[in-house]
């Protein structure tokens, strides 16, 4: 008699990453050999739980329980349930976690799992900065990697798509989720991280990590760090010259607490476009302080990770995740293309007719493992409820180390 | 019943007054010349979003910062302000002609830390008059609005092959090591630098940070030629630590386990276990962990 789990609906290896969201599961007996009646299992975490930890539920809205009795059918029927991170314990590595499916005191199945979760760059360990500097700059191969796409999609001719207007939000969470992605492929254990802008991130400007700047603002890197060879535009290396301590304080922006005050409602909120955004961004000279240049930075990706965080916190903060609501989205209809609920976005939507830019970039948005949501060519309104909060199905598989599932 | 709504009225709209005021007077603020330059900036930080909406006061901003007059901090953190309000202010392509015009006439500014701002977000939108500016400074020092390893960096922006050719120059013969430096890093995309970059990698006379640069360009002209001398330098026990140590970085991240013999395996097994240096320590262990037998 053996059992075989699903997880994310499946049992491949690269669909075992859950966040904290439920991810919906299954176990059925196989190998029916022997069975002769219904038979009792109990899953949970194989202790020693060093790395990630999760919990399970018997329900979608069900209470979570660190084990979980099923009955399972005799002739092999699935049964369901879910599992999700148990905050904050988010894994270190990949497959740190383990589940363990016992019948008795007989260990019936052992399945490696990831918490995987978007943390706080300037707090991970040596080996998640070394995993996703390596997928980063592989993604990049010198600048002939599939990373052009993501750079050219950021330009001053795609820039109405994607700022001044209620969709600047959604648009850079389909972006950042389009390339964690895409990292994803070369490393699935990697997540996005978050440059905490407000506060100071000396470990992130590193040799090691995304480099240290000299007086010019060329940035420096380790002879072991693999982003020494990146390239844009046919240019070796990245411009960035901090205009503040990066050791000892943040950028130039207002604080978490002062971003989450702009407002209860999104129309309000969305100021925070300006600042903290757009001070985060002119905090340097560089790269990254231009609109037109600013992908070319991959700090570019971890200040937004932070804004995004930020919008994820709000969301929670403030019950935002329904889409159709004025609170979560604001107003609807009139705005510019792109920046309406049921919009379509470029340049997933591979619409280049005006008035879109007359290119799109990179094709559809890359698919995941782990969700099916928001699809290869998502609309401004399948951001927002990230998590499935609303609708289950709307989950589309990342999370952040300080913001929980609703 | 009617009193009561009428009152309530009043409240309401006395509670919106506050907003409206509030703008105002930062406005009034930053223009101010009685107020310190430190009330002044705390004014404009509160300005972003609305600096664009009224043409009139978002031209008294560009004043400030056109003002050699007024102090630097104020017309550093002024220019700094227009630029965040440039990535979200929704109507900021109506002023951007001017805010554009503006950055220009800055690129002659004797503050240099303006001077070089201005030409740097010039150059990221490809400002051509910007780019003649940098090349003829370039060409004739005497005519240099900032330093010719500053002016290689920003015309790195937006590479032409006639850029190509000054810095080709420079990295031949460079006013400084600075400006030699990022003469190279223009070069990483030039083919007919291939030959120097070889030279430069090989040659264990040569500054460390020019061989690192050397190598980073020909693995994106000739990666396969890259792999081979990378694969020379690791198994060189005379070369230097941190150049083994991009190389092994090389072969780790940009190369293939084709191409890795025996002989390479083993001698960067022993940089492992004997090396003195801990990035070169590190560099093989991650060969190793990615090629492991």
């Amino acid at each position: 008699m053996n059992v075989e789990l699903f997880i994310n609906n499946s049992a491949l290896p690269r669909t075992r990453y859950i966040g904290w969201a439920p991810s919906p599961c299954s176990i059925h007996l196989s190998n029916l050999t022997g069975v002769t009646g219904p038979v009792t299992v109990e899953l949970r975490n194989k202790p020693p739980a060093k790395g990630g930890r999760f919990v399970f539920r018997r329900t979608l809205t069900g209470p979570s329980t660190t084990t979980l009795r099923l009955v399972l059918p005799a002739k092999g029927a699935a049964v369901n349930f879910f599992m999700l991170g148990q905050f904050p314990h988010a894994s270190f590595a990949d497959r740190d976690a383990v589940v363990q499916v016992r019948s008795g005191a007989h260990v019936l199945l052992e399945v490696p799992l990831m918490v995987r979760i978007r943390k706080n760059a300037n707090l991970l360990g040596t080996a998640e900065v070394s995993r996703f500097v390596a997928a980063f700059a592989t993604f990049n191969n010198q600048g002939l990697g599939r990373f052009v796409d993501f750079r050219n999609m950021h330009v001053a001719a795609s820039s109405p798509e994607a700022h001044g207007a209620p969709g600047f939000l959604p648009w850079h969470r389909a972006y950042l989720l389009d390339l964690e992605r895409e990292l994803q492929a070369i490393d699935p254990s990697v997540a996005l991280p978050y440059w905490r802008f407000d506060q100071p991130a000396p470990k992130i400007f590193s040799l090691g990590f995304l480099g240290v700047s000299n007086s010019l603002g060329t940035v420096q890197f380790s002879a072991t760090n693999p982003l020494q060879f990146w390239r844009t535009d046919g240019v070796t290396g990245i411009t960035r010259r901090p205009l503040f301590n990066t050791t000892t304080s943040g950028a130039s922006v207002i604080t978490e607490a002062q971003t989450f005050a702009l407002g209860t409602q999104y129309a309000p909120f969305s100021a925070m476009e300006g600042n903290p955004h757009g001070n985060a961004h002119t905090s340097f000279g560089g790269s990254i302080s231009s609109i037109p240049t600013a992908a070319r930075d991959p700090l570019f990706f971890l200040l937004h990770a932070n804004v995004d965080r930020l919008w994820a916190k709000w969301q929670r903060l403030n019950s935002r995740y329904n889409a159709g609501q004025l609170a979560s989205f604001g107003p609807t209809g009139t705005n510019r293309i792109g920046h309406n609920v049921n919009d379509t976005m470029w340049p997933w939507n591979q619409i280049t007719a005006p008035p879109r830019p007359s290119t799109a970039p990179g094709g559809s948005l890359a698919n995941s493992a782990v969700a099916t949501a928001p699809g290869s060519k998502p609309r401004v309104g399948d951001l927002i409820d990230y998590q499935g909060v609303v609708a289950p199905a709307g989950r589309v598989g990342f999370d952040y180390d300080d913001v929980r599932f609703a | 019943m009617k009193a009561k709504k009428k009152s309530k009225a009043k409240v309401k709209a006395k509670a919106k007054k506050p907003a409206a005021a509030s703008t105002s007077s930062y406005w009034a603020a930053v223009s101010s010349t009685k107020k310190t330059t430190k009330q002044r900036i705390d004014a404009l930080s509160r300005l972003p979003a609305a600096l664009c909406e009224d043409r009139t006061k978002f031209n008294e901003v560009l004043a400030i910062l056109r003002d050699t007059t007024q102090s630097s901090s104020l017309r550093r953190a002024t220019l700094q302000i227009i630029q965040s309000a440039s990535f979200s202010a929704p109507n900021f392509e109506v002023c951007r002609p001017d805010y554009l015009a503006t950055l220009r006439a800055l690129v002659t500014d004797p503050d240099l830390e303006l001077r070089q701002r201005a030409l740097g977000m010039l150059a990221r939108e490809h400002d051509g008059s910007t780019q003649r500016l940098l090349v003829d400074g370039l060409e004739e020092p005497s005519r240099a609005v900032v330093p010719p390893e500053k002016a290689l960096q920003l015309l790195g922006y937006d590479i032409h092959t006639d850029v190509y050719a000054i810095a080709r120059k420079i990295a031949a013969n460079p006013p400084n090591e600075a400006a030699r430096i990022e003469a190279l890093r223009l070069l990483g995309a030039d083919t007919a630098s291939v030959p120097m970059f070889e030279a430069m990698l090989q040659d264990k006379k040569e500054k460390v940070d020019a061989r690192r640069l050397a190598a980073s360009a020909l693995q994106a002209l000739v990666p396969d030629k890259l792999q081979g001398y990378a694969r020379d330098i690791v198994q060189d026990e005379t070369d230097d630590d941190d150049v083994k140590a991009t190389s092994l970085t090389a072969l780790t991240d940009l190369g293939h386990a084709g191409t890795v013999s025996d002989a390479l395996y083993q001698s960067v097994d022993k940089i492992r276990s004997k090396s003195k240096s801990t990035a070169l320590k590190q560099s093989a262990r991650r060969f190793i962990d990615k090629y492991r037998r």
